[in-house]
């Protein structure tokens, strides 16, 4: 493993880090999906720097579909906040208690 | 080259054909359409769908070849058996549509949404390769997140439908790390390249192989609904339109066990790893949690949430004994296909009672047997089939992997437990499941009247006792139809 690979993974496991601190201490739900998007774009990072050390053309086509594929969630995850917001006028998630058990 | 004929290829055709032209005849229509309208061309796509599958398995032409040459789908028995399956509680929750969405607004995105989520659901089975399995776990989610959230003006669905959307999409997350880590150690994201090139890695990359199997564990448990990642389940599912849980409790449950089975599994046979014991101590927390915290319900969907959440538990037994029994992951197959009936059924009959008589509190389904009959027939036999009472299709599969772990004892000595909480589960599930039972029963309701039950709702009942019981009778076919799903996974995966 190369020194320029170790460099690449270590921002990667960092943003990991952040995305999970996010998750776990933020209650806001536009937060917590940027929170998601950190962790999959920590992925994306990791997938395209082993791809530039390995002979196929695996890596990147993967990074292409997770890079899309994350767009096509945030669109939706969006859209359910913005109807939740109509609804509520707050997306705390800690405020959404009308299910309970 | 592509394969056109081959059984996924159709499959992707025929449903996401139905599912894209869909909400096109909405637009096109001058008349909006009753809903039953796009519910029958949903019924028919699906129809035609499982007759394809059931026919390309009878006429013996399922052939585990590749159908990519960069070997991204196989179309063999373990893909035929998840599609057969997950066809079967797609077309449960079509049918329970068509009295639930009535009156309701935009039918035709509703059916569309769900059959894109069933292609997504038997795509998953069939795929080998983690970049198609990726993409087939987004088609099966993306679509549930909307469908969750569809009564729109109704709170509860809102809710529901963002705490799914939050855990799903962190589900996804977490996978696609695995996957990244999986890629850098193996260099390929073919699922049996990266297991034997796993079980070739040196003793320093060993930890980051046991992370990314951590990963996916924790990716496909938040749909499995394992214990520590369980969380989201009861809310939504009690939160979402009824008929949509039973397609998450009876389909996108079964896909991450299709997952699972094609990775997880694999990986710790390859691996020869202590994950086995992990996946054993997950069963029996979340067979436990389940059914305890289902005892405290005094919501029918909420119940039937944290009764699914047990059920899990049990299957998960099958997967954790799986490389030291020949049996295990055929039970856990086996009562894939029944806890995808049992718990539907269970999940069609409470839409059923919310749609006609709008209650959804346990007290308040006091005298149901008088009222509504046939529904509550269908929902006794459903409940006494996931308590394992003989002779319904859930003993026979509970029995098998409980009969597995046993087996499994003669080379790991912590199996035999498995079994017995297992057991004592079962018996702890009999107890809420009879509580219900005797209120819908024996104990006086509000009222006596017989009240009109819906057609649909009665042709579910109808299909669920006859599949119930008839297994329960006869459970010879089903036993040797999971039989020849097993091999097709171990050939495919430890293959170089």
């Amino acid at each position: 493993m190369s020194n320029e690979l170790i460099e690449f993974v270590l921002v990667s496991v960092a943003l990991l880090a952040i995305g999970i601190y996010g998750l776990a201490v933020k209650r806001n739900a536009i937060r917590m999906l940027f929170a998601i998007e950190m962790i999959v774009n920590a992925a994306n990072l990791n997938i395209v720097a082993f791809s530039r050390f390995i002979p196929n053309s695996q890596g990147q086509t993967l990074a292409l579909f997770s890079i899309a594929i994350a767009a096509a969630e945030v669109a939706v995850g969006l859209a359910l906040i913005i109807v939740a917001y109509r609804m509520y006028k707050n997306i705390d998630i800690a405020d959404f208690r009308s299910l309970k058990g | 080259m592509i394969d056109f004929t081959s059984t996924p290829i159709i499959l992707t055709i025929i449903l996401g054909a139905v599912g894209v032209i869909l909400p096109v005849i909405n637009v096109i229509k001058k008349e909006k359409g009753s809903s039953s309208f796009y519910g029958a061309i949903t019924l028919g796509a699906l129809i035609a769908a499982i007759g394809f599958v059931a026919y390309q398995i009878i006429a013996d032409k399922v052939a585990p070849a590749a159908i990519f040459s960069e070997n991204v789908l196989v179309d063999d028995m373990f893909g035929s058996f998840f599609a057969i399956t997950m066809l079967i509680v797609s077309i449960m929750t079509t049918v329970g549509s068509f009295s639930y969405m009535r009156g309701k607004a935009h039918p035709a995105v509703y059916y569309s949404l769900i059959l894109l989520a069933s292609v997504g659901m038997v795509l998953i089975a069939y795929s080998t390769d983690l970049v198609m399995l990726l993409v087939a776990w987004e088609l099966m989610s993306i679509p549930t997140y909307v469908l969750a959230g569809f009564m729109k003006k109704d709170p509860a669905s809102n809710e529901a439908a963002l705490k799914y959307f939050l855990f799903g999409a962190l589900s996804s997350a977490i996978i696609i790390y695995g996957i990244s880590i999986a890629y850098g150690l193996t260099g390929s994201t073919n699922i049996a390249q990266v297991i034997s090139g796993f079980s070739h890695l040196g003793p320093d990359m060993m930890p980051l192989a046991l992370l990314s199997v951590a990963m996916f564990i924790a990716g496909f448990g938040f749909k499995m609904g394992l214990v520590p990642f369980h969380m989201w389940l009861p809310d939504t599912y009690e939160g979402a339109p009824t008929t949509i849980s039973t397609l998450l409790a009876a389909g996108t449950k079964k896909a991450g066990f299709a997952a699972a089975l094609r990775v997880i599994v694999m990986g710790t046979v390859a691996l020869n790893l202590e994950w086995t014991f992990a996946l054993g101590i997950i069963a029996i927390m979340t067979m436990t949690v389940g059914n305890i915290a289902a005892i405290m319900q005094k919501n029918i969907t909420r119940m039937l949430a944290y009764s699914s959440i047990a059920q899990a538990g049990y299957i998960l037994i099958g997967l954790s004994i799986a490389p030291y029994s020949q049996i295990g992951i055929q039970a856990a197959l086996f009562h894939i296909l029944n806890h995808a009936v049992m718990k539907g059924a269970a999940f069609i009959a409470a839409a059923g009672i919310i749609t006609t008589l709008a209650v959804s509190h346990l007290d308040k389904i006091r005298g149901l047997g008088k009222r509504m009959p046939i529904t509550s027939i269908g929902l006794v036999v459903s409940l006494l089939a996931l308590a394992g009472v003989p002779p319904l299709n859930g003993f026979w599969s509970k029995l098998m992997l409980f009969g597995s772990a046993i087996d499994a004892g003669s080379v790991v000595s912590w199996a035999p437990y498995l079994a017995i909480a297992g057991v004592l589960n079962s018996a702890l599930s009999l107890a809420y499941y009879g509580w219900m039972i005797r209120k819908m029963y024996f104990e006086e309701g509000e009222s006596d009247k017989r009240v009109k039950e819906p057609k649909s709702i009665i042709a579910v009942m109808v299909f669920s006792i006859i599949f119930i019981v008839a297994i329960g009778v006869y459970p010879d076919p089903i036993i040797q139809f999971t039989q020849s799903a097993v091999p097709s996974i171990s050939t495919v995966s430890i293959a170089p």
